[in-house]
């Protein structure tokens, strides 16, 4: 890890990652102006195409996924000590390794992590709408270790396919990496204690806190202001097949859209992070 | 024996077969571009000379070297050789995916050009350019625009002379199977461009159309949420910023110091050309729509 260099805000889709951005955003400019949802300054996504074909110098349309993940980590360090790039960027993928035995996420190039935790019973239907896939697709995904987003053989996607995996593996990839310092972050105690929450994790980025300003720029990032302004002028990192990016942002929504049989199904296959987590309680039942 | 060939307005001789390439039968003089193979480039450059501009390229102020990790090292000197290490045992189709590109560009910025990351288009008298990121649609365009009869005079690497004439590149687009599908092209006599991707080349007439042609018209292709294509033109200093966000490898040309010409090239080009944005929905365009836009714009502004 690197005094200077880059942040990551890692998440599996659909875990309070926007909303962490916006309060960021909101938070670097200074708390006093409206965000602009489709100019967050906060940095990049660590699976820009561009990113990789700038800094490497060739294109990664003409490489095999394999071969972009061998250059990845090796980009990553030279933006973070030789261009000097800084800033914090979001990440879908999962802590992993490349076939060269590297973490894909550069330690070296790494200053701060926090990696953003969401009930996975709240994750799914989500997921699905995000994806435009019925929940029980979303649920099948979130179990498949093969999952992976952005995965195009026959075509251009303007991401690098990410590996995710399993969404239990994609949680303890993070939270468990022995290279670099990962602050967790539940996006249900984002909802409970704001203040407290960003406070925590701002600080694990390195961010001297200021408690006003902090303050001024969650209430700008209030959930009815972000889906009011995609509703007006479009959120260009809204999936094509999603139909709104900003959907209800609830707590505990799952009760109402899963079936018990989908509850049961989510609990067998994540049962022992959601503990881990404290989603589950001590008798195994969501709480 | 090396064997002859042409490309942006170039003549080169090299001992790497270059089926992309129109051959050429013989020449008066030597050849402007050699290309040989030289297994002694195993590593990164040592001495004082050398700026590393990335983890895979350095530059001194006449030479530059890539290094495509597992395909192959390029030295690339004076505007007038490039030399070439595969690596083990890798296929030559991988090998020339980059020789074309990323050392051919290098080789252009040597040589003094404007180089734009985009296609050109021959339009008769004078040249559209479409300009963009990849997965912009660039491509897929150009095919669409090649099926319609018209030359496509470069494919991702656009090379712009002082005058603002564009010159005839490789004469191939790399199309993805699912634009070639959109497309209702047949893939099946295709070659792929390295043997592990669903992506081929697509050849074009090999016409050796050898004049540069002027660029009249640029569009700088970009996508949107919204359903339908938009067409903004932009005029004055609104033009010089896409050129400069769309020029090929801008590391590059920032790492070989052409920074100032390079500001020069920008203006000049800018003033000499009609400039439009276009952007079409994130999924699912119509490309004959796109095609038609384009054509319906261009003969609002014929050429002089």
């Amino acid at each position: 890890m690197t005094q200077q260099g880059l942040s990551w805000l890692a998440s599996y889709p659909k875990s309070g990652n926007t909303w962490f951005r916006v309060v960021l955003s909101a938070y670097l400019d200074g708390g006093e102006s409206e965000v602009d949802l489709n100019a967050l300054q906060t940095g990049m996504i660590g699976s820009s195409r561009l990113w990789v074909d700038d800094v490497a110098g060739f294109d990664t349309a003409d490489l095999t996924p394999a071969e972009i993940e061998r250059l990845r980590p090796h980009v990553y360090r030279w933006s973070a000590l030789h261009d000097g790039m800084g800033g914090y960027h979001k990440i879908h993928d999962a802590y992993l390794y490349n076939d060269a035995g590297e973490p894909i996420v550069d330690p070296v190039a790494t200053s701060g992590a926090v990696y953003l935790l969401r009930n996975p019973l709240d994750v799914a239907p989500s997921f699905a709408a995000h994806l435009g896939v019925d929940i029980d697709r979303a649920i099948k995904l979130m179990s498949s270790p093969n999952a992976s987003l952005s995965r195009n053989d026959k075509g251009l996607n303007p991401q690098m396919m990410q590996r995710m995996g399993t969404w239990s593996s994609h949680v303890e990839s993070w939270v468990d990496a022995t290279e670099i310092a990962c602050h967790v972050l539940r996006y249900e105690d984002m909802h409970a204690t704001p203040q407290q929450s960003f406070a925590a994790a701002f600080a694990a980025l390195g961010l001297t806190v200021d408690h006003e300003k902090l303050a001024r720029a969650i209430s700008l990032a209030a959930f009815d202001k972000l889906s009011h302004q995609e509703k007006s002028g479009g959120f260009r990192e809204r999936p094509s097949k999603a139909k709104q990016f900003f959907r209800s942002g609830q707590m505990g929504g799952w009760r109402k859209s899963l079936t018990t049989d989908q509850v049961v199904r989510i609990v067998a296959d994540h049962g022992a992070v959601m503990k881990r987590f404290g989603y589950l309680d001590a008798h195994g039942e969501p709480v | 024996m090396p064997t002859l060939y042409q490309a942006y307005g170039l003549t080169i001789s090299s001992e790497i077969d270059l089926p992309e390439l129109p051959q050429l039968s013989g020449l008066a003089q030597p050849a402007d571009l050699s290309i040989t193979r030289d297994p002694t480039l195993t590593s990164a450059p040592t001495g004082d000379e050398w700026v590393q501009l990335s983890p895979y390229a350095w530059t001194t102020p006449t030479a530059f070297m890539l290094f495509v990790p597992d395909v192959a090292w390029f030295l690339i000197e004076g505007g007038r050789t490039i030399r070439v290490a595969p690596i083990g045992g890798i296929d030559m189709a991988s090998v020339r995916v980059f020789l074309l590109g990323s050392a051919i560009g290098a080789l252009l910025f040597q040589r003094g050009f404007l180089v734009l990351h985009g296609n050109a288009v021959d339009m008769g008298d004078a040249c559209m350019l479409c300009l963009g990121v990849s997965g912009a649609g660039k491509s897929t365009l150009a095919a669409a625009f090649s099926a319609r009869g018209y030359n496509v005079l470069a494919d991702d690497v656009v090379a712009v002379n002082a005058d603002g004439q564009a010159l005839p590149g490789i004469p191939r687009i790399k199309i993805w199977r699912d634009a070639a599908e959109r497309l209702a092209l047949s893939t099946g006599s295709l070659d792929r461009i390295r043997p592990q991707m669903e992506k081929f080349n697509l050849p074009l007439p090999k016409t050796l159309v050898s004049a540069p042609r002027p660029v009249k018209w640029v569009f700088l292709l970009g996508k949107h949420e919204k359903p339908d294509f938009e067409l903004t033109h932009l005029n004055g200093i609104a033009r010089f910023g896409p050129l400069m966000a769309n020029t090929y490898r801008r590391r590059f040309m920032e790492g070989m110091d052409l920074n100032a010409d390079h500001l020069a090239q920008c203006g000049r080009f800018a003033g000499l050309v009609h400039m439009a944005q276009v952007r079409r929905p994130d999924a699912g365009f119509d490309i004959d729509g796109l095609v038609d836009l384009l054509l319906e714009d261009m003969s609002k502004v014929p050429v002089a």
